[in-house]
């Protein structure tokens, strides 16, 4: 039943989609302007090395965390499976986590740094709202 | 903010133009021209900061001070929103040291340039440690030499004239020192530096090292000499026993007076021997301080030091060297006596503190070449001196126990060589005129030495451009007075004097001209071919 296209509904959400195909983007974009920051601040203002390392280290986990989840959320909704994208909304809440470290927990703490992680846990917030009702759809 | 004045200077008073000086009150407002710190802020990288804004409103009558405090806020998206550092805006207190990070404090800070990374610039402290932390080091010039326990010592004046005993002794620097040490007769055997135990118990090491087993030389005693109260010295036959200070009478005897090391080293910088020679004297209970002399010379094994004033001509400072002739050689080819050690200046008296010629201990002083010296004493003439010993104790005293008779000519004249040494010539003068000689010859008179002068000349020798001292001839005259007798009960003073003079008498460089050119007229050979 479910493969007949026409007249039955398509359970992937596409808002969804679309929201993925931004935050992919939007990420690369997150990456490169954080890690510039910080080799800003590190040059502008006194930066130790015990501060500088957790800063320094928690970026790049990031990173490999956006592309997984993003990875099991595409596939999880285009396959129509909700395991893929239970797991997605997993990592999404420790991805979230690590947007509050930037946004209040960094050493420096500067005006692009709020706009930046604010904007990416708007996205977040949204993108999970879209994932519940995924899930709620392929289950039922 | 608001309480923050840097233009505040004066306590307690208005300063002029400071807007935000507490002390200023309404009147002395109006007295303002403008405000000096017209605002005060924190740091202008925060997203926003209050700020205490001073300004005159010099339109109203009088001119009154209006203060605010708004929020600044910074324009920029780099603007800092919030930090979780705490000193990263402010200039930070630096460490205290405590026992802990003293070590790594100095390492990061004791040198000229301060090293975030004090282990990588540190390049050059490796080698050396990695050498000398277990290996023998024969010893260098100046470098302490080791004993068993701390360093050869050879107590200096440091700041003042006392002795200080942490002055080592350094490799191959010949020292001699003299200071003041405090003494009392009743702790005379507390005070180490006093016996001589102090000087020879710790044994040297061969090399200078910090391992364990090293070649140790013991500290030999060479010879004691023992000086009495009146200053005479006797040296003693025995010189293996180790005499202490002992107190005998109010008397403390076997007091080290004075010592000298004399090490032997090889070639290779090591120590095979050392010698030690004692003054030792007597100190009476009125005395509250000694002076001690130290010194101490190092000689290279198998060698025999011979020194010399100066190769070949002498050196302005160096000792002027004299000698004897050997009794039964005749004068040609008969050789020249100069001391066991090769080496014996030419001395004249040495004025001391005490001025009485009778009471001085007979001290000499080398005499320098190049240096003018004179020096005297006062002799006390009373009615009971005879004339005959007087004039032999004046003799002696000026002269000196053994008054050379020849001079070297070069500062490096071989006794052999008799040719190089200069007779000294003898001259006695009168020091009174004709007249009163005449009346003299009919009384008894007596003639005393009363100076000794010493004139040396000496010539430039050899070539121009590095001219050799060179002594051509040495006169030592003797001049008498006539000393009258004395009527009962009176004294009278005469100055003795003894002096050296330099004469230079070399003749200046002549000029020299060049021979007059000649004309070379000479017809050639074969001028007249074929017809001669």
């Amino acid at each position: 039943l479910r493969e007949i296209l026409n007249g039955t509904s398509q359970l992937s959400s596409l808002p969804l989609q679309i929201l993925f195909y931004v935050n992919g983007i939007y990420y690369i974009f997150y990456f490169l302007a954080t890690l510039a920051m910080i080799i800003y601040k590190s040059q502008a203002f006194s930066y130790p090395d015990e501060f500088l390392a957790p800063d320094l280290a928690v970026l790049p986990i990031m990173a490999i965390l956006e592309v997984l989840r993003l990875y099991l959320g595409v596939k999880g909704n285009l396959t129509e499976e909700e395991a893929p994208l239970g797991l997605s909304l997993a990592i999404t809440v420790s991805s979230a986590i690590l947007s509050v470290y930037f946004l209040v927990w960094q050493t420096y703490v500067l005006k692009a740094d709020v706009i930046l992680n604010a904007v990416l846990l708007l996205t977040y917030g949204l993108e999970s709202v879209l994932k519940v009702m995924a899930i709620a759809a392929f289950v039922s | 903010v608001a309480k923050l004045c840097v233009c505040d200077l004066l306590v307690a008073q208005c300063d002029v133009n400071c807007c935000c000086d507490p002390d200023c009150s309404a009147d002395d407002f109006s007295l303002f021209t403008t405000c000096s710190v017209p605002v005060v802020t924190g740091d202008s990288r925060l997203c926003s900061q209050k700020a205490a804004v001073y300004s005159l409103d010099v339109e109203a009558n009088p001119p009154e001070m209006i203060f605010k405090l708004i929020d600044q806020v910074n324009p920029s998206i780099f603007c800092i929103h919030a930090t979780n550092y705490k000193q990263a805006l402010s200039f930070s207190s630096p460490e205290m040291p405590t026992s802990e990070n003293f070590d790594r404090l100095l390492e990061q800070f004791g040198s000229a340039a301060f090293s975030a990374e004090p282990d990588s610039w540190n390049v050059n402290t490796d080698t050396p440690n990695a050498s000398d932390a277990n290996e023998t080091h024969s010893y260098q010039y100046g470098v302490p030499i080791q004993t068993v326990d701390s360093f050869l010592r050879l107590p200096s004046p440091v700041v003042s004239s006392w002795c200080s005993d942490a002055n080592p002794a350094g490799f191959l620097v010949n020292q001699a020192t003299r200071c003041t040490r405090a003494v009392s007769v009743e702790k005379c055997g507390d005070i180490q530096a006093l016996s001589m135990l102090f000087y020879i118990n710790s044994s040297i090491l061969a090399v200078s090292t910090k391992q364990l087993f090293v070649f140790q030389v013991n500290i030999t005693v060479q010879s004691v000499a023992v000086q009495s109260l009146n200053r005479t010295r006797t040296l003693l036959n025995d010189s293996d026993v180790l005499r202490l200070p002992v107190i005998l009478d109010e008397l403390c005897l076997n007091t080290v007076l004075g010592v000298s090391y004399h090490i032997t080293y090889t070639d290779a910088g090591e120590i095979i021997e050392a010698a030690a020679s004692f003054v030792l004297g007597a100190i009476n209970k009125a005395a509250l301080s000694i002076q001690q002399s130290f010194e101490i010379s190092f000689t290279q094994v198998d060698t025999k030091p011979v020194p010399r004033s100066g190769n070949p001509g002498y050196v302005v400072g160096l000792p002027v060297r004299a000698g004897f002739r050997l009794q039964g050689y005749p004068f040609p080819g008969g050789t020249l006596l100069a001391n066991a050690n090769n080496y014996s200046p030419l001395t004249i008296l040495q004025s001391t503190s005490e001025q009485d010629c009778l009471a001085a201990q007979g001290a000499r002083t080398p005499v320098l070449f190049g240096y003018n010296m004179i020096s005297g004493c006062k002799l006390r003439i009373t009615e009971a001196m005879k004339c005959q010993p007087l004039t032999q104790t004046l003799l002696d005293l000026l002269k000196g126990q053994s008054f050379p008779e020849y001079v070297a000519s070069f500062g490096n004249s071989q006794a052999q060589d008799v040719l190089d040494w200069v007779p000294i010539t003898h001259l006695h003068v009168s020091e009174q005129s004709d007249s009163e000689r005449i009346y003299h010859i009919f009384q008894s008179s007596c003639q005393i030495p009363v100076s000794l002068e010493i004139e040396v000349k000496w010539t430039k020798y050899g070539s121009l451009v590095n001219p050799q001292a060179r002594i051509v001839n040495v006169t030592a005259t003797i001049t008498t007075t006539t000393v009258k007798q004395l009527p009962s009960g009176r004294e009278r003073t005469i100055p003795v004097t003894s002096s050296v003079v330099f004469t230079d008498i070399s003749s200046p460089a002549e000029p020299g001209y060049k021979a007059w050119p000649t004309i070379n007229a000479k017809l050639p050979f074969d001028f007249f071919f074929p017809f001669v």
